[in-house]
């Protein structure tokens, strides 16, 4: 219930994430030099094809890595207005909007240090046109997106950006329809089918990228990155699981400051100890009581991509409710979630499984069962939905997941309609009010003497 | 005897509705002054509490509620629409199951359930299409008085088929029709039928349940009940009083935070640790079973291969 008394942050985010962002600063001031330093340049988009990028010696750039970046630092203005200016308006990705704005910027600025080309486009704060335009130009593009409408559409016009002359590969992704007699989450002949295809075309890439750099490809670098990668996505696993103690010691939104080191920074010691970090400053909250939140009363489930340029806003908003929010799609169903399946050894299978295992390339039956799985795992009090306006494969099957969880669960849920990279879509009355009149729901039925979390759930089907 | 107030400031029109012990109401006002406005609240509140023979000091509780909940001073506490909505219309409509709310600035549908608790709701999205504001744009646009535009959709019969759902866009759709030399009545009448088409997708999302309650200021059009019927196709209850469905709710929640439990505190026992419960997660050595909790040693590096 919102009280009329003063509103204070309660948040308490880790403080091992400052870390972290470092790691990630200095990996983008490393790709912006990555040209004078020598080094072949790959574009790509999708699923973390950076531990093949690494073992190949390339520097990588994942376009959404740094549309992201951009909004989370308030700087995709200028990038979504070149991209505008090319052609794309606001009902487009605006990861691809504000990526595709960074191409025209990054050709312009070749152009000018070439002598060739003059501004003549919109876009005109110069320290953000800087930084927006700072991508070195690709030598090569590689799509590996699974379960996205827009994502090959995006890598062909980045191509159509560069006068199609730079080489392009693509990997396919079967949709996991999940509807097969055995189908199920990691099991069934679809799964197994699909992971020998994805495998199959990883191949295929490192043939290509041999071709591209004209050396053989190291196999010994890529099981070590994907050993230190597998080890990192074991402490996070283990942070997660840490997540499910009453009262949290940390929540969703730490998770997401931990999106960037482990979906594009270098398998190396330096990332495994990130995550050991975290790891250990949750178990430090934990044995010292120290919650994420002061005062939970709520827990929640987030489903929805990250609206970038909201992550503190957000968390001190749930916060000032008394709401933790532990769970969600984006962080537990995504981001090399479950390294059991990486053979370092022979890691190509498990990399393209995870590939496969994209939070947008399930079919609503595996969706139903990884949310409902969460929610009760974390014993979660009601749903937020962010209706992610221009990533319509995230939001899809959002109402049937909202309406399972009540029906077999008896827990509410909530939408509000925002944006990965485009705050214009956000309005904060319509998550406010939303958000409170959950709450209310969830407290009056707690004085009606109701259990409302997802364990030991509210009872039968509600028709 | 307690008294207790509910205050509605809405986004154009301030209620305020004052109960007794029995959760009767003692007195009702409704003023509409302007967007959010605190002196229509005041007067409100002032014309409520002079029919009950009351003064502020009176008072054992007051709850607010609308867009302007926060500018209420003399609340203890605010709810939101949505909760104050379902709670005022239970009590006016025992048994109601879906309350549809349309006022001036949002529309939203509200699943009851059978304790006269919000079960499920849903709101329009940032535009005021199928809200209250809608209907003045069309009585603006056909230049007749918002309170005639109802009888007049009564009187219409060819559906037009209005598509444009953005309030602005709808002013050029209607002014469109008039140039084409349509009846007024029947421009009323399409109108009327795109809203009821849109609410229906607002009901969609939260199921459709019986009884039907239309309540907000625009429940006193008749077209909008009548369009709105034949949607559902169900009967829909309009009762007598249907804007201060919002702030007869608070004032209910006012008598109920007086004397009933407080709500319950947070959680406050010491952290525990939670194993998996479901096959499916992997961390640590764990392979994805459902198990003790695994933790790994403290000595944290790559494994030897």
């Amino acid at each position: 219930m919102t009280q009329t008394a003063e509103r204070h942050d309660r948040s308490n985010r880790l403080s091992v994430t400052r870390a972290g962002g470092q790691l990630v600063a200095d990996y983008w001031d490393n790709l912006f030099a990555a040209r004078e330093a020598g080094k072949q340049i790959v574009w790509y988009n999708g699923g973390a094809l950076n531990p093949i990028f690494q073992a190949a010696g390339l520097a990588w750039c994942h376009g959404e890595a740094f549309a992201a970046r951009l909004a989370a630092q308030r700087l995709e203005g200028p990038a979504q207005l070149a991209g505008a200016e090319y052609g794309y308006n606001a009902e487009l990705c605006s990861y691809s909007r504000t990526h595709l704005g960074c191409s025209v910027l990054t050709l312009q600025g070749a152009s000018l240090q070439s002598g060739e080309g003059e501004h003549t486009g919109v876009v005109g704060v110069a320290d953000q046109r800087e930084l927006a335009s700072r991508l070195p130009s690709p030598d090569f593009f590689v799509n590996n997106y699974a379960g996205c409408s827009t994502g090959q559409q995006w890598d062909g016009i980045s191509y159509r950006v560069f006068g199609k002359q730079l080489p392009i590969f693509n990997i396919s992704h079967p949709f996991l329809w999940g509807n097969k007699p055995d189908a199920g989450y990691l099991t069934g002949e679809e799964w197994e089918e699909a992971s020998g295809f994805v495998e199959g075309q990883l191949r295929e890439l490192i043939a290509w990228l041999e071709t591209q750099t004209g050396r053989p490809f190291d196999w010994d670098a890529l099981s070590q990155s994907m050993d230190y990668i597998k080890r990192a996505a074991e402490l996070r696993r283990e942070g997660l699981d840490l997540c499910k103690a009453k009262p949290a010691p940390a929540t969703f939104w730490d998770w997401i400051a931990c999106v960037a080191p482990i979906n594009f920074l270098p398998g190396d010691q330096a990332l495994v100890d990130y995550f050991a970090g975290v790891r250990d400053e949750i178990k430090q909250r934990l044995d010292a009581g120290v919650p994420g939140v002061q005062g939970e009363r709520y827990r929640l489930y987030f489903d929805g991509i990250m609206n970038w340029n909201k992550l503190g806003f957000l968390s001190r908003k749930f916060a000032e409710h008394g709401a933790a929010v532990l769970a969600g799609r984006y962080i537990h169903n995504a981001f090399w979630q479950e390294p059991h399946l990486i053979d370092v050894e022979n890691p190509l299978r498990g990399m393209a499984q995870h590939y496969l295992l994209c939070p947008t390339n399930h079919g609503s039956r595996t969706l139903d069962y990884l949310t409902l799985r969460d929610c009760r795992e974390y014993d979660v009090d009601g749903i937020v939905f962010h209706s992610t306006r221009t990533c319509r494969a995230f939001t899809g099957p959002q109402r049937l997941l909202a309406r399972s969880a009540l029906n077999t669960l008896g827990i509410p849920a909530i939408f509000f309609e925002g944006d990965v990279a485009d705050a214009s879509f956000y309005k904060e009355e319509i998550l406010e009010s939303r958000l409170v009149a959950m709450l209310e729901q969830i407290d009056m039925r707690r004085q009606r003497g109701e259990h409302t979390g997802a364990l030991g759930a509210l009872g039968p089907a509600r028709s | 005897m307690n008294h207790y107030l509910g205050v509605d400031l809405g986004s154009t029109t301030s209620k305020a509705v004052v109960v007794d012990d029995a959760g009767t109401i003692q007195a009702a006002s409704i003023v509409q002054m302007g967007a959010v406005s605190r002196a229509g609240m005041q007067r409100a509140v002032d014309e409520a509490l002079a029919d009950a023979g009351l003064r502020a000091d009176d008072l054992s509780g007051t709850v607010s509620t609308g867009y302007g909940r926060r500018l209420v001073p003399l609340a203890q506490r605010s709810f939101t629409e949505i909760t104050c909505h379902a709670r005022g219309t239970s009590a006016m409509v025992p048994g109601v199951r879906l309350v549809i709310d349309i006022g001036g600035q949002d529309s939203k549908a509200i699943t009851v359930d059978s304790g006269g608790l919000v079960e499920d709701f849903a709101m329009n999205d940032r535009c005021a299409s199928g809200t209250g504001r809608f209907y003045e744009v069309l009585a603006r646009a056909i230049e007749c008085d918002i309170g005639e535009l109802g009888p007049l959709a009564l009187r219409g019969g060819i559906d037009l088929e209005v598509s444009s759902m953005c309030a602005t866009f709808a002013e050029t759709e209607i002014v469109s029709l008039l140039a084409q030399g349509h009846a007024i009545e029947d421009i009323a009448s399409s109108v009327h039928r795109a809203i009821a088409a849109r609410t229906l997708a607002l009901v969609a999302q939260v199921g459709r349940r019986a009884p039907v309650v239309l309540t907000g200021g625009v429940a006193r059009n008749p077209a909008a009940r009548h369009f709105l019927s034949l949607a559902l196709n169900h009967e829909v209850i309009v009762p007598e009083h249907p804007q201060i469905t919002g702030a007869y709710g608070a004032a209910l929640l006012a008598r109920e935070q007086t004397r009933g439990p407080a709500a319950a505190e947070g959680d406050a026992d010491r952290p525990s640790r939670v194993p998996h419960t479901e096959p499916g997660h992997s961390c640590a050595e764990c392979d994805g079973r459902p198990s003790a909790i695994v933790e790994l040693g403290p000595v944290i590096g790559v494994r030897n291969r």
